[in-house]
């Protein structure tokens, strides 16, 4: 007995199917062994792959491929830009399901087994080709005055105007209508006029998206959208005050930010907010109010929580003396009981330039605060006189401030928040659009958006890219950095076409007619993981949400 | 006598062959280096190798011969750095001119004795293979049916044209 025990049973499964085929074919290999060949083809030839036979077609899709796939484009060179990490030997970065070499997207690792890879590398990859598919919503016709507000989150689009009230559609599946609830004033019919509109951007729970409207007369409401049966319920409603309309909302469970066309910043807290869907009666706590006599608008608000702290901030434009315009960041720190622990602000002002208003801060009586030039002393840079024309558009998301100038360009600027300093890096400047910029918005992940002012023109912009080459001090251009949206080919959107019905709630594919009969109303622009909504005036006077559908 | 026996080791192929190797060699199998740790024995015992033939053995072992002097192998295979399909070394890349039937008799053979660096040469030089071919020429190259309809091609390409260079 020369076999050993172990070696014996292994070794006649083995023997068995080598002896049918007495020279091995590639399909002698088990799968295992196929997966593992063409894990080191290129993503190309995995789709040539597809196309031999059966059997390679159900390999190529392999899940395992495509993360490796995925990480290997995506995560890779986001992971080399890193300072620190690039010190690093190089093959400590190579491909690995650990969770902490994701890096933001991280995330997707949550998703499981099931997770189609294959599906997320496409959808990352039309993001970067700028190739989509364009639909449209009809949302208003004729216009409303003031002008129909919109928010985008998590598949679905959210929309405020004073004559349907508030609606929602659902941007992934393409056609459904979800719901709507008409404004009114408490006790009468009398439609409110929203000013503005945001959605809640906390983490937790997000079985039930919940939706603050701001209102002309100072009121403002949150509602909640459940899902299942399709109704908007209102959550709380806030009276009106005399403080004038909301402008700006920002709402990060429990904490809901607001400010009036005067400037006036309210900072509420809800009471619980585990059982802020139970008990629609609670009534928020006013937790902090200030003043403002240096915001100009265009203003952009966020609220992040920590921990132990909720950060509240708002980015603005200011005035200067000599250098035109500039932007601000003010930034309230609070613990989580609501005390101010710390109030502090930065302008990315040239430190030879001279604010317009005698008061640099925004006065309040216990803002104690830091220097506002705390980038003063670095280096001038070309963007210091570069972006002194009034901003038309601003999107915060911590750390990128992206700021739309009537010139045609974008700028950025990286925030920087620590413990002691809060600054403002020199901005960036983003060329690529060909008429002036109306609209930007600031996503996940470092992604962003932005639409010129007709309307014919929509990129998306990687600001990591941007902030890498602002580091490394060089004036690149930005060919690398953002792409432009082309909408997919004619047949495919004529196929979609013929199965969608053209009534007013649904969604009505364009035409492939361009971008020239539309003027952008108020530049208002956001995305998701897979949409961008660009909201648009239409000729005839209608307006329509425009969805590019990259997936 | 004793002290040359603990630095060689006889494996016996499937179609019973003795071959004698230095364990240094041998060890390159993760399968065969298992196997002598949990006998341990001093070398004495043959070790059968049922599933490899001498011509398939004789060429493993060259190949671990050449590499004896390698550092062992990362069994995490997570974490593995993989290298690009074209990285195969110079030695490898002569080694691996077999025919195809030798070639995948090599893979099975790394697979079972457990070798990966081994394995990894294989795979990458079949990966190879693959790549830059039309699926008419990867078909021809290993003898595969197509065993799709017309419809079945059409419905793969749709699926897969967002992946072409516009």
């Amino acid at each position: 007995m020369k076999r050993t025990r172990e070696d014996a049973a292994y070794s006649e499964q083995h023997a068995k199917s080598r002896r049918v085929s007495a020279s091995p074919t590639l399909f002698s290999l088990s799968e295992e062994l196929l997966v593992r060949i063409l894990s080191f083809v290129p993503v190309p030839t995995l789709l040539v792959c597809q196309l031999i036979c059966k059997k390679l077609n159900r390999l190529a899709v392999d899940s395992e491929l495509w993360k490796a796939a995925y990480y290997k484009r995506f995560v890779l060179p986001r992971a080399a830009r890193i300072p620190g990490i690039k010190e690093t030997p190089l093959q400590h970065l190579r491909y690995s399901s650990k969770l902490a070499k994701w890096l933001n997207d991280g995330h997707l690792l949550n998703n499981g087994r099931k997770f189609n890879w294959k599906h997320q590398y496409r959808l990352r990859h039309n993001w970067s080709k700028g190739s989509c598919a364009v639909s449209e919503i009809v949302v208003a016709q004729p216009p409303s005055d003031p002008p129909l507000l919109a928010v985008m989150s998590n598949n679905a689009i959210y929309t405020a105007d004073s004559t349907h009230g508030i609606r929602a559609w659902d941007s992934k599946n393409g056609q459904d209508f979800i719901a709507a609830r008409p404004l009114f004033k408490e006790g009468n019919d009398i439609p409110q006029i929203p000013t503005s509109i945001t959605v809640d951007t906390s983490e937790e729970n997000h079985v039930h998206e919940r939706i603050a409207v701001g209102f002309d007369d100072g009121s403002f409401n949150v509602f909640t959208l459940a899902a299942d049966n399709k109704v908007f319920e209102l959550l709380f409603a806030h009276p009106p005050s005399t403080n004038g309309a909301l402008t700006a909302l920002a709402f990060s469970s429990p904490y809901l930010l607001s400010m009036t066309q005067d400037h006036l910043l309210s900072i509420y807290a809800f009471p619980d907010k585990d059982h802020l869907d139970q008990a629609p009666s609670q009534v928020p706590k006013l937790i902090y109010s200030l003043k403002s006599h240096t915001v100009w608008p265009p203003a952009s608000l966020s609220i992040r929580t920590t921990p132990t702290t909720m950060i509240a901030a708002i980015a603005y434009a200011l005035p200067t003396y000599l250098s035109g315009w500039t932007i601000g960041v003010q930034e309230m720190r609070f613990s989580r009981g609501g005390e101010l622990l710390e109030s502090r602000l930065a302008t990315a002002a040239d430190g030879q330039s001279f604010t317009l208003s005698g008061q640099r801060s925004m006065s309040s009586p216990s803002t104690r605060s830091s220097s506002p030039f705390a980038g003063g002393s670095r280096e001038p840079s070309f963007v210091g006189t570069a972006s002194n024309s009034k901003p038309t558009s601003m999107s915060y998301s911590h750390p990128y401030l992206l700021v739309a100038h009537p010139d045609n360009t974008l700028a950025l600027y990286l925030v920087k928040s620590t413990s002691s300093l809060l600054s403002i890096s020199a901005g960036s400047r983003l060329w690529g659009h060909t008429s002036s910029v109306s609209g930007t918005y600031v996503g996940v992940r470092g992604k962003a958006v932005s639409v010129s002012r007709l309307g014919d023109e929509l990129r998306v912009w990687d600001l990591e890219s941007g902030i890498s080459s602002m580091t490394c001090r060089r004036r690149v251009g930005n060919e690398g950095l953002s792409v432009r949206v082309q909408p997919a080919k004619s047949d495919e959107s004529t196929n979609n076409k013929s199965k969608s019905t053209p009534t007013k709630h649904s969604l009505r594919l364009a035409l492939d007619e361009g971008f020239d009969d539309a003027t952008i109303s108020k530049g208002w622009v956001g995305f998701d993981e897979q949409n961008v909504i660009v909201l648009r005036e239409k000729g005839e006077g209608s307006q329509v949400l425009v969805v590019h559908d990259f997936s | 006598m004793a002290g040359e026996d603990a630095k060689t080791v006889t494996l016996t192929t499937s179609d019973n062959q003795s071959l004698k190797v230095d364990r240094e060699v041998a060890e390159r199998s993760i399968l065969i280096k298992n196997l002598l740790e949990d006998l341990g024995t001093d070398g004495a015992e043959e070790i059968p190798i049922p599933n490899v033939n001498e011509a398939v053995m004789k060429k493993v072992l060259e190949w671990c011969e050449h590499h004896r002097k390698d550092p062992p192998a990362s069994q995490d295979d997570d974490s593995d750095s993989r290298k690009k399909s074209t990285d195969i070394d110079e030695w490898d890349q002569k080694f691996m001119q077999v025919d195809q039937e030798m070639l995948f008799e090599i893979i099975l053979a790394a697979n079972y004795l457990d070798i990966k660096a081994l394995l990894d040469v294989g795979c990458k030089t079949v990966a190879n293979m693959i790549k830059g071919k039309s699926p008419d020429e990867i078909r021809k190259t290993f003898n595969i049916q197509n065993d799709f309809t017309p419809e079945e091609e059409d419905q793969i390409r749709r699926e897969n044209e967002w992946a072409e260079d516009r």
